[in-house]
């Protein structure tokens, strides 16, 4: 033995030497180590200092169940902060600094902390710093808080893949009785997927000599050869963490370091756990001291990695199983003396690392001392699936009790210790058949901690919370098991309480004088293990996270020089030219005042509502009269909730008797789209009634301003342009360049405007005429923001602008139809109750400034003025406008209607403005323009 | 408002055929596109019902989008509106939809990236979710899969595609 690595044995491979770094101390490893196995290979007892109190901690198992090694690591200038050191495999390269430390784990400035223990004890910080004021206390104490850090250096390509799968059979597990389990499945014709956490199947089988008379690794190799030839599919490195609904089970496959895992989601017939145990560890005075190990974990780590975890070894256990162990230490070299002992009796001795043990006063010297206070069935995923729990008492363990639906436990993780025992229950669930759980082969002796015994002894590592802390929780009143996980924090580390939770609940027992049973467990839910928030979102990440709509006419856009922006998930130009950005807009504006503005309008929703029902329909889900519209008119609505808030506005064209085409706000195409197919499918006669969203195969351009009868007349339609003849709210139908054109006479700019819609691929022929045509008469393109502009000059709302989410149609001025509409409507009832008949609605209006004063800022408040100023409203739109030489503004105001002419206060980040309250309309209120 | 035209790459063009690493997307043009709803629709049609994993076999086909919708794929020029002999909805969907076709020996395992789908599932619709985007998909050959998306999405799909085909295979 060199060290603490054994001559012979493990699945590392010893001729690839690995460099890394701990702390800043050079070390070595081999390929197919973990960070913990490499680190324990080479002496390091102290890999991280604990949670609260800085005490030195060491590694204490082989795997997911590890609370103390966490670690950040770097490679080839990429770090990712709390690697698990125990599932972290070693790479060539990488510097690892322990967490919570400062310098390093081995001398950390902070251990002095643990001086004051007794005053940190659970909710410390509840309790002592209350005087003056807790949150001058806060920022101190969440900067100590927490383990590791983020880097801020961001990962370039790390960049999650996701795959969806099925299956007939998941078995997640891939130790024996997974291994069985998954061959007899496929041998069986079933589609099998075998998933493991491992990079190499096995589980513990490599701690024993020989399976079914055969060595582990051929044996193993013999079950996985066997599976695949049938068709089964294996995934090493891949951690079921979550069962879902319907059979979905989450995975997650890890690759090489620091490259972002794969998630997978595999929808599952049914699922086999063979998930195995972990060992519990004993509470018992200084039970943190690092040398203090798991038993199975330390056997693990001979067998995986050839690691011995000390050579003068003390092992105490309350059961059986340990034999083999000790059999296999001997073997490797270590010397290893079995003792017995209650938690009372023991202590682990040592200053920073163990030295030894004391037994009731006796004291054996010891560098490791491996421990097992039971095996604890992993259930995690039984309980997320909605399977219940049952406590065993000889085996002193909750197992699966009534199963959820399609899923079965098998060997260790249903209790079944026995190997023999549990192949036999891996080939029953295999093929189909409910396995029965054998008879306990192996005793286990209550072994749970003793409240008020001496000692400071731990139940949770990793939150360092004591058995005095579940004693004051008791005493406290927190007795309930989910009080008293948020009390003291027990089991709500990264570990999710995986080695803490059994002791915590049987300490409560304890205490309380019940069985462990009736103290209850808490919740286990997903993830089982950690999972980067990049797996979830995968694909969907930077500009695939939310993409925007494209507009078909962007090419002519971008070649105009427009700046592009985002409206309401579509990219939009919101000017156009380079320059000064105001400048430019306050020009669109005037441009379109004074001549023409040609804008796309592309987005607004063209959703059609064909069926012999369709006017009834349209009629029901606006606030406005749709009944009496004649084909060829167009009508301003409201669609409402349920509620009586206003959803959406928009107008409706009715196209003859069975047809409506609704055009709703850009941003809310696929809301109302669902909100009508919704009314269309409950209350509705759906077969009589069809929506079709053909939002996208209609391009819009809408040309407004005083010379915009003149532009629209270069496309030659054929149609009357003439006031009187085709009057505002009215749409024709014509051809264009053997195209269909549909013009709209509508505005929402207060102005002579016309939207002509056509068919998208045509779009481009559509833009470049109409701007030819602007361009000698002073007209052009103009963006969103110029839009804004002339709207609220005309006091036109802008959905989800204009409002908030308990604005109804009476709030801005629209109180007609809720007072004369007598057929049923979606938001009826609602429109006549308490709260819509209060006197101190928010009403929307317009809001003036002084003279040369500047816009109000948006979003800022109007206050009130009495003896506590409160706010009474809000600013929602205010631009400069060029056209009236004077800010413009809109409001929502306390019973704002009936203020008209009333100076308000207005507040914005501590600077304070006087405007008065007036009507909404600042632009040609008497709508000369937009009839002309 | 920001100005992010740069954030963006300009929209494509979407007329040469696209290399996904694993697969590859062909813009395919089509005829017409006509989406065509009524109570018995799917018993009205007189081409061919296309739902999944059904492979179309003609030029002309129709795809089953719902229980009272399909798509009807180049077939007769329909007069928009509502039928009320047949009692049909239609519309002129021509240009409402971009289609794709996706082929390579890796164009099933893209798809599987970004939906839950698998020939042995079938469906009688061929709407599905699609890295999250609103999608008709089903094929036209035994690994040639069709895929209509909203015009306005397509830029997206393709982007996620792209970022999907730089995934290793999944076996």
């Amino acid at each position: 033995m060199t060290s603490f690595r054994a001559d012979y044995g493990g699945l590392i491979d010893r001729s690839r030497e690995l460099k890394f770094s701990f702390d800043g101390k050079p070390y070595q490893g081999f390929a197919g180590d973990t960070l913990a196995s490499a680190l324990l290979a080479n002496g390091v007892r102290v890999v991280g200092r604990s949670f609260k109190y800085h005490r030195p901690r060491g590694v204490w198992s082989a795997w997911v169940d590890e609370p103390n090694a966490i670690m950040a690591v770097t490679l080839n200038g990429r770090e990712l902060p709390n690697c698990l050191a125990t599932t972290t495999m070693l790479e060539d390269g990488m510097q690892v600094r322990s967490v919570n430390a400062w310098p390093s784990a081995a001398f950390d400035l902070k251990g002095g902390l643990d001086i004051f223990h007794r005053w940190l004890c659970a909710g410390f910080y509840y309790k002592t710093f209350i005087w003056p004021n807790w949150h001058m206390f806060e920022p101190a104490i969440r900067k100590m808080a927490g383990l590791g850090s983020v880097s801020t250096d961001v990962i370039d390509d790390y960049v999650s893949d996701q795959i969806h799968e099925h299956c007939d059979v998941l078995v997640v597990g891939a130790g024996a009785a997974g291994l069985v389990a998954a061959r007899t499945a496929a041998e069986a014709g079933h589609k099998v997927v075998l998933a493991d956490d491992h990079h190499a199947p096995g589980g513990s089988l490599y701690q024993v000599d020989r399976v079914e008379g055969r060595a582990p690794q051929d044996w193993i190799d013999e079950q996985v050869t066997a599976l695949q030839a049938a068709g089964g599919r294996l995934l090493c490195s891949s951690t079921a963490f979550g069962v879902y609904d319907h059979g979905l089970v989450g995975l997650i496959e890890c690759g090489h370091f620091a490259t972002a895992p794969r998630l997978w989601r595999l929808r599952c017939a049914r699922v086999v756990l063979a998930t195995g145990a972990l060992d519990r560890p004993m509470t018992f005075a200084d039970n943190d001291k690092p040398g203090v190990m798991s038993l199975f974990g330390a056997a693990e780590l001979l067998a995986r990695y050839g690691v011995v975890p000390g050579r003068e070894i003390a092992l105490i256990s309350n059961h059986s199983l340990f034999k083999n162990a000790v059999q296999q230490l001997e073997s490797a070299g270590a010397k290893v003396r079995v003792l017995e002992a209650s938690t009372t009796a023991l202590q682990a001795r040592g200053r920073k690392v163990l030295s030894g043990v004391s037994v009731d006063g006796q004291h054996y010297q010891a560098d490791a001392l491996l421990v097992s206070a039971g095996l604890t069935p992993l259930v995690h995923l039984w309980c997320h699936a909605g399977g219940k729990l049952q406590w065993c008492e000889q085996r002193q363990t909750f197992l699966p009790g009534a199963p959820p639906a399609q899923m079965t436990a098998i060997g260790a993780a249903n209790g079944t210790f026995d190997l023999a025992a549990a192949l036999d229950e891996a080939r029953a669930a295999g093929s189909g058949q409910s396995a029965s759980r054998s008879d306990a082969a192996v005793q286990f002796t209550p072994h749970w901690p003793a409240p008020n015994s001496t000692g400071r002894q731990w139940i949770d590592f990793q939150h360092d919370v004591t058995l005095k802390d579940i004693e004051l929780a008791a005493r406290e009143n927190y007795v309930s098991v989910e009080h008293l996980k948020r009390y003291t924090t027990l089991g709500m580390a990264a570990d999710q309480g995986k080695t803490s939770n059994m002791a915590g609940l049987a300490a409560m027992a304890t205490i309380q004088g019940v069985d462990i049973p009736h103290v209850g467990t808490t919740a286990f839910r997903p993830p089982f293990v950690p999972v980067p928030l990049e797996a979830y979102h995968g694909h969907h990440t930077k500009s695939h996270y939310h993409p925007v709509k494209r507009l078909v006419l962007e090419p002519q856009h971008r070649a105009a020089n427009a700046a592009l922006c985002e409206y309401g998930g579509w990219l939009r130009p919101g000017w156009y030219g380079s320059g000064e950005r105001d400048a430019i807009i306050q020009v669109e504006a005037k441009m379109a005042r004074d001549s023409a503005g040609i804008l796309d309008a592309s987005p607004l929703g063209k959703i059609e509502v064909m069926g012999p029902d369709a006017e009834d329909f349209v009629n029901f889900v606006y606030y406005n009269s749709v009944g009496n519209l004649k084909p060829g008119h167009i009508r301003y609505g409201f669609m409402l909730s349920e509620s009586g808030f206003v959803f959406d506005d928009g107008v409706i064209s009715r196209v003859d008797q069975h047809k409506f085409v609704i055009s709703c706000s850009s941003s809310h195409v696929d809301s109302v789209r669902n909100h009508l197919e919704s009314w269309r499918q409950d209350g509705n006669d759906p077969a009589r009634i069809f929506v079709h969203d053909m939002t996208q195969q209609w391009a819009t351009v809408t040309v407004t301003g005083p010379k915009a009868r003149e532009i629209l007349a270069s496309l030659d339609l054929g149609i009357d342009l003439a006031a009187d003849a085709f009057p505002h709210m009215t749409f024709r139908e014509a051809d264009y360049q053997a195209s269909s054109v549909r013009v709209a006479r509508v505005s929402f700019t207060g102005d002579t405007s016309f939207e002509v819609s056509i068919r998208a691929s045509r779009a481009p022929l559509l833009w470049n005429t109409l701007l030819a045509a602007a361009a000698p008469l002073g007209g052009g393109p103009i963006g969103i923001e110029a839009l804004s502009i002339l709207r609220t000059e005309k006091g036109y709302i802008m959905v989800g602008k204009d409002m908030d989410g308990e604005t109804m149609p009476h709030d801005l001025g629209f109180g007609g139809p809720r007072e004369k509409k007598n057929t049923a409507f979606v938001g009826d009832r609602s429109l006549h109750g308490a709260m819509a008949n209060e006197r101190d609605r928010k009403t929307l209006v317009g809001l003036t400034v002084a003279d040369g004063a500047p816009p109000l800022p948006i979003g800022a408040h109007a206050i009130s003025e009495t003896s506590s100023p409160r706010s009474i409203g809000y600013v929602t739109s205010s631009y400069q406008s060029p056209n009236l030489g004077r800010p413009v503004a809109l409001g929502l105001i306390e019973n704002g209607h009936d203020r008209i002419g009333e100076s308000i206060h207005i507040r914005h980040r501590e600077q304070f403005r006087s405007a008065t309250i007036a009507p909404v309309c600042a632009f040609d209120p008497q709508g000369a323009r937009l009839n002309a | 408002m920001r100005d992010d035209r740069h954030r963006w790459p300009a929209t494509a063009d979407f007329n040469a055929p696209i290399d996904l690493g694993s697969a590859t997307l062909t813009p395919v043009p089509l005829t017409r596109q006509t989406l065509v709803s009524g109570p018995d629709v799917r018993a009205q049609i007189n081409q061919a019902l296309i739902g999944w994993p059904d492979i179309v076999e003609n030029d002309s086909y129709a795809i089953a989008c719902r229980r009272d919708r399909i798509m009807r794929i180049n077939g007769p020029d329909a007069r928009e509106g509502w039928d009320a002999a047949n009692n049909q909805a239609i519309s002129d969907a021509s240009d409402a939809y971009a289609v794709f076709d996706l082929t390579g020996t890796d164009a099933m395992d893209l798809l599987k990236r970004g939906a839950e789908i698998s020939l042995q599932s079938p469906s009688k619709s061929v709407a599905r979710i699609l890295f999250g985007l609103g999608v008709f998909l089903y094929r036209v050959g035994d690994k040639v899969f069709r895929l209509h998306v909203a015009r306005c999405d397509a830029d997206a799909l393709v982007g996620l595609l792209k970022s999907a085909g730089k995934s290793g295979r999944s076996d």
